[in-house]
This record gives structure tokens, sequence and C-alpha cells, in this order.
């Protein structure tokens, strides 16, 4: 077993990739809320904007115009799925929306597998300014891009915390969350709020894309699977919570990296996102059955 | 009602994880086939082109002339799903037979190329080999290079008299009969970078490598060599994709320790991740020194890691570095590459010199052929190749009847320098201390270095 010290980097990355998925996470909660769907191709979307960042500094253009262009290509595909495919499946049952996105995930990756092609052994990188300054806490060495990775987690939970609390258009998709047909009779305009929905959605897919592409890998396939850790946090949050969302994610992003230096689970830290999921699951039905239980008695 | 309506949500949730599984499955199983539109680097001039043209002359017997006769069949089987393409090496095989054809071909007769590609799935890949023999007739099989081919093919290729040349990445390919591999493979490759390390006085040594079936025969090698200079080495395998490349960078150099040699054996996107994990956390120089397998070798690699990795890490090559050398064959790779290689996304590489080699090789034994070009003397005439100088390789290359083929086991060592892979250490014999190598000695001696 290592020591605590072994742990210690260790701790710093699970907080770095933690944060990371739970702005992630925190996107899809709030597109859930607002459209009831289940956005599965959040992360190629995000794994494509990435590539096109790639693409644009690799043609010599400057840093901020790759990020920005893959912000943009996130947010402008999200946008259209929405809109061109949200009110058709408006009141199809939640898994029939999230199996759609999955056409679009399969698009997205179809795409990026003819567009930057590995088949000659290629490999691309995508690095941002903060990777090359950091600083040290004891032995461990801090850059940037972590810290950005946590902060961005935290930022973009209490911001959207305060949105959907504080702000009309937030109160508007709480609203559309508890019932849509109630909240269009009461005058709320619920396509342009789904639009509102769908548009932060697919920023913070670019945003994470980014992020994720600097702090794991540039690869579409990695890229786009890795929404698997963000979902899981939103489903044991059951995709109603932020701050279950949150605090989901940074577990994840911790219990992931701290099983690598242990030998013997060295291998099965990819599964941390599944069994946290199915056993916060199992939980809350355990629960729920045992109140229900007492209740009747 | 409460509860029911609860336990309906759950329900809900673990569909869409059973959803997401699936989706990673099909993410895993497509088969994108994306390679014929993408221009190589190499044809970029005029100028370029001209010199091409001059060059490809020396492809066949009769310069400028279109072979005609009837056709000489031959297939390949490569690797094609998402994260892993081996279509380079079968579409550079295309290329040179293309070039030989329209060049007066194999004594007038043009080779037919057939390239099948497979996604891991053993059905498919037996199928796919009967497919060759008796639907397309092929009479040799010439640039496999897939994850489990040799594994699933080689009985049926020794059953009925074939000689494959390969590029091998499945035991198989070194250990069978019938199979004979331009590439050292993972086991060998990672042995060179191991064994370069070792010249380093590395203190300890800490290999690593995906974590997919066969790690144990690739890392037999590896341990092999360390146990022989009584240094210590510890085998860690990664579930690829990496998502947590920090991690496993933190872990690769916390069990080297500072006087230490982290060697990887990975694709060169995996192996570009763990790189670049260590740079950005500084752990770069907390090592001795870092290695990498064959598959680092590749300019994308040296380019994308930037110059903190020059003289940092040694990479070892199985293939005449390209960049550098210019003998005739290498011009003629280059010619090839520019006229007929547009399906060759990757360009110059490895893999395309894989695929040069194979076919070279090929042409080679077919024009040695006088009679009919049938299966048993075609493959005849494969098994007949000796010391035949490629022009790639460190040594001589030899098919012969030997119970197994290691016919490469000589390399060279490069390390990234400005953006390019350079020669570290020129060709070195890899060690018989590794027990196949050992082997194969045993049963075809030490082939000579090639002029």
């Amino acid at each position: 077993m290592p020591s605590w010290q072994d742990f210690q980097p260790f701790i710093v990355t699970g907080l770095a990739l933690g944060g990371v998925y739970a702005l992630s996470g925190v996107g899809l909660v709030v597109l859930y809320r607002a459209t009831g769907v289940v956005y599965l191709a959040f992360g190629a979307v995000g794994a494509m904007g990435a590539l096109i960042a790639w693409s644009v500094t690799n043609a010599g253009g400057p840093g901020w115009s790759g990020w920005l262009a893959c912000v943009l290509f996130a947010a402008g595909v999200t946008v259209g799925y929405g809109m061109l495919f949200g009110p058709a499946l408006a009141k199809r049952d939640p898994l029939v929306k999230a199996t759609a996105t999955l056409g679009l995930l399969l698009v997205l990756f179809g795409t990026m597998d003819l567009l930057w092609t590995t088949s000659g052994g290629e490999s691309r990188a995508l690095s941002l300014p903060t990777d090359n300054s950091g600083f040290t806490v004891g032995q461990i060495q801090i850059n940037w891009t972590q810290v950005i990775g946590l902060a961005a987690g935290v930022v973009i939970t209490v911001l959207t915390a305060l949105f959907l609390r504080h702000t009309r258009l937030g109160t508007a998709m709480r609203a559309m969350a508890n019932d849509r047909e109630i909240t269009a009779t009461l005058g709320v305009p619920v396509r342009r709020v789904e639009a509102a929905a769908w548009l932060g959605c697919g920023v913070l897919a670019g945003i994470a894309g980014l992020l994720l592409a600097d702090m794991v890998a540039l690869d579409a396939t990695t890229l786009t699977f890795l929404v698997i850790s963000s979902l899981a946090a939103a489903l044991i949050a059951r995709l109603r919570s932020i701050a279950f969302t949150f605090a989901a994610a940074i577990v994840i992003g911790l219990v992931q990296n701290m099983l690598v230096p242990i030998s013997s689970l060295s291998n099965y830290s990819d599964m941390t996102p599944f069994v946290l999921a199915a056993a916060a699951l199992l939980v809350l039905v355990r629960r729920r059955v045992m109140t229900s239980s007492r209740e009747e008695s | 009602m409460q509860m029911y309506k609860h336990t309906s949500n759950v329900r809900g949730h673990l569909a869409l994880v059973a959803v997401i599984g699936m989706a990673v499955l099909a993410g895993c199983a497509s088969s994108p086939t994306s390679t014929g539109n993408t221009s190589s680097p190499a044809a970029s001039s005029a100028a370029s082109q001209s010199a091409a043209a001059t060059a490809t002359s020396q492809c066949g017997t009769k310069p400028g002339v279109t072979a005609t006769g009837t056709p000489i069949a031959l297939g390949g089987i490569v690797t094609n799903e998402a994260g892993t393409s081996f279509t380079d090496i079968a579409n550079m095989a295309a290329a040179y037979f293309a070039c030989v054809n329209a060049n007066g071909g194999i004594n007038g007769h043009p080779v037919k190329y057939y390239i099948e590609t497979e996604q891991t799935n053993p059905a498919q890949i037996a199928a796919e080999a009967k497919q060759l023999v008796q639907t397309d007739h092929v009479v040799g099989i010439v640039g496999n290079t897939s994850i489990i081919e040799c594994s699933i093919d080689s009985s049926y290729w020794q059953r009925l008299g074939y000689d494959i040349i390969d590029s091998g990445i499945a035991p198989e390919c070194w250990s069978t009969p019938s199979s004979a591999a331009v590439n050292m493979g993972p086991r060998y490759s990672s042995d060179g970078a191991v064994q370069y390390a070792l010249t380093q006085h590395v203190s300890k040594i800490a290999f690593d490598q995906s974590n997919v079936p066969g790690t144990g025969y690739i890392a037999a090698g590896p341990a092999a060599l360390a146990a022989a200079a009584r240094v210590p080495i510890t085998q860690l395998t990664e579930n690829v994709p990496i998502t947590n490349a920090d991690s496993v960078a933190i872990r690769e150099v916390d069990a080297a320790g500072p006087n230490g040699a982290v060697v990887l054996n990975f694709t060169p996107p995996e192996a570009l991740v763990i790189l670049q994990a260590a740079q950005k956390l500084g752990l770069e120089d907390r090592v001795k020194i870092w290695g990498c397998s064959t598959p680092c070798n590749t300019d994308f690699l040296a380019a994308a890691l930037g110059p903190k990795w020059d003289h940092k890490l040694f990479v070892n090559a199985e293939l005449t570095p390209p960049d550098v050398t210019n003998t005739p064959t290498m011009s003629l790779y280059r010619a090839i590459l520019a006229k007929y290689g547009k399906a060759v996304s990757g360009g110059i590489g490895s893999f395309s010199q894989m695929g040069f080699t194979e076919a070279e090789i090929a042409v080679h034994a077919l024009d040695t052929i006088t009679g009919p070009y049938t299966v048993a003397s075609v493959n005849a005439a494969f098994r007949a190749v000796s010391n035949f100088n490629t022009g790639m390789l460190c040594q001589l290359w030899t098919y012969g009847t030997y119970a197994m083929h290691i016919p490469n086991n000589e390399d060279y060592t490069v390390t990234p320098d400005n953006g390019k892979m350079v020669t570290a250490q020129g060709c070195t014999q890899i060690s018989s201390v590794d027990p196949q190598i050992a082997a194969y000695r045993k049963l075809a001696g030490v082939a000579a270095l090639a002029p």
C-alpha cells in the first residue's frame, strides 16, 4: 500500500480532472432539466471542437482563435441539434431523446476519424499556455491548467446555481424541469428557454473539450467517451442537483486517480464512474423502499 | 405510488448507463475507411513530382511500359478500426506494386493487390483469409498487419502452403513457420529500448505498456534483459485509451526512481499523452532517461513533444531512419510515395517503410520465378529469399524454412532533435538474452549487416 505522501500528487490530478468532469456534468444536468435530454454527444462535440482548435493553431492561427473556434463550433452544433430535433422529440420518452443524441455522437465520431486520421501513426497535442507555469506545494508540482480545471468546475457550478435561482431565464428553466406543458401555458417562451439551455450546454462542451484535450489527450475516441465520467456524476445526482453533481464529479476524479498508485487496483480505476453510479443508484432505491415501507406500516 | 415512480426513474437511469455502454462498444466496433483522399506530405511540389517520375522508373525492368499480362493476385489483411489503423502499410505496398505495374510489371505481369480490412473480429478475419484464397485466388499474402490476424490464420496459411510476408504484431507472427515479418514487433522492439537504457547504466527500469492480450509475452523479453543485467524492472500496464495520463506519468516516474529509466510500449498517441503529461508536471528530468519501442519513432511525435525531450527520449527504430538517409532505395521509397502514395496518409514513416519493404521483398521473389505464378511457385520463391538487401533494415533479410522467423533482429536507436527523429545509436543486435532471439539465432544464425 503506498504511503500518504505517494498519494498526494494523485490527489492534485484527481481534483483537476474532477473539476472538468463537474463542469461537464453541470452542463448535462442543466440541459436535462430544461429539455429532458441526456446529451450523450457532449464529449464528441467537445472533441471535434478541440480538433478544430488544433487545426486552426497548426495552420498558424493564434491560440485564442483556436479556442474560440472550438467553443463556437461546440455551441453551434449543440444549438443546431437542439433546434432541429428538440421540438420533434419533445414529447418522447427521455430514453428515446438520449438515444437520438447517440446519432449525433456517431456522425461526429465518424467525421473526426475521417478528417483527423491516425492510420499513419499521427499523434496530435493541444497545449494551453498555462501548462508551462505553476507552483509547488511541498514536493508536488501543480500547473495552472490543473488549477483552472478545478476552478472552472467550482465557478461554473456556483454561477449556474445563482443563474437558475436569481434570473428570469433560470426560473423558467426550473419551471420547465417541473412541467413543460404548464410552463408553456403560463406564457413562458419554451423554445427560447430551450435554446438558451442548448447554448449553455454547447459552450460548456467546448470549454470541457479544450481542457480535457490538454489534460488528457487530443484523441477523438478518448474525448468522446470521457463524457461517461461526467454523466455518472450527473446520474449520482439523479440529474437534478447541481451541487451533488459537482461533489460526485470531484469524488469520481479523486477515486479514479487515487487508485492508480495501488498496483492491484490500478487497472480497475476506469471502472470508477460505473461502480460509483451503480452503487449510488442502488443505495437511493434501497433508501426509498425503506422510507415507503415505514410510511405504509 | 411514490415508490413506483422513483423506481421507474432509477430504472431509466440504469437504462441510460446501458445505452452509454452500447455507445462505447459502437465506437470501438466502427469501421471507418478513410485513407483514400488524404494527400501525402511528400507530394508537395512540381519539382519533386519530376524527380519522382525519374526515380520510379527503377521499379521495373521496362521503364514506362505498363504491364498487360495475366495479373498475379496478391492479398493482405490489415486492422482498420477506431483508434488503430494499419492501412498505411498495405496502401504503401499497393503503391509499390502500382509502380512496378507501370514499369514492366513482373516479366510483363501486373500485380493485382487485394486489401482486406478488419476490426479485430476473429470470425471476420478468418472469413477474409478464405475470401482472399477462394474468391480472389491470391497466390501470395503480403503486407498483413493486424492485431490478431497471425493468431487466427497462421494454421490456415500453413495448411494451404502460404508463407506470409508481413508486419507482425501478435506473437505468432514470429513464432510460426508460415510468417516472416519485416519488423521486430512489440516484444523485440521493447527489448531494444530496454537494452539501450541498460547501456546508459540506469539503476531501475519501469516498463509500461497497454493492458491488452499478449502483454505477458511482450514483457518477458525486457524482463529477461533486465534480469541478466541485474537491474530491477517494474512491469506496469495501462488501460487504453489513457484517460488519466498525469497519474500514469507520476506512477511511472515513481517506479523508475531518479537514476532509472521509464520505457514505454504504446501507440504514438498514447505515448504522446504520457510524455506530455510528464512534461506538464515537470517529471521529464525526474528519471535518467525515457525509452520507447518503435511506434514512437515518428516525426509527428518529435514535433509535438518539443525540445525538452531532445536527447532525453530514446526510441527503438526497426527501420533505417528515412530523414537522414540518401541511398537509392530511400530515393525510390520517397519517389513511389510521392507518385503513387496518395492513400498513405502518414507519408514518410515506419508504416510506409514497412509496406515498401514487404512489397520490395515480394517483387524480388516474384522476379525469380520462371514458370507459372501459382501458390506453390510464389510461396517457394518467398521462402527462398535469402540475404536480401532491402535497403531499409540493418541486416540482410532471409525467409528460410525455419520453425520460427525473426529476420529483423538488429536495430537503431533514435531521439528527438529539433522536431525530427535523429539517430542516437547505429545498428545494434538485440541481445540473445531474450530466449526467443536465442532460439531463432540457433536456427538461422546471425544475419550479415546490410552493406
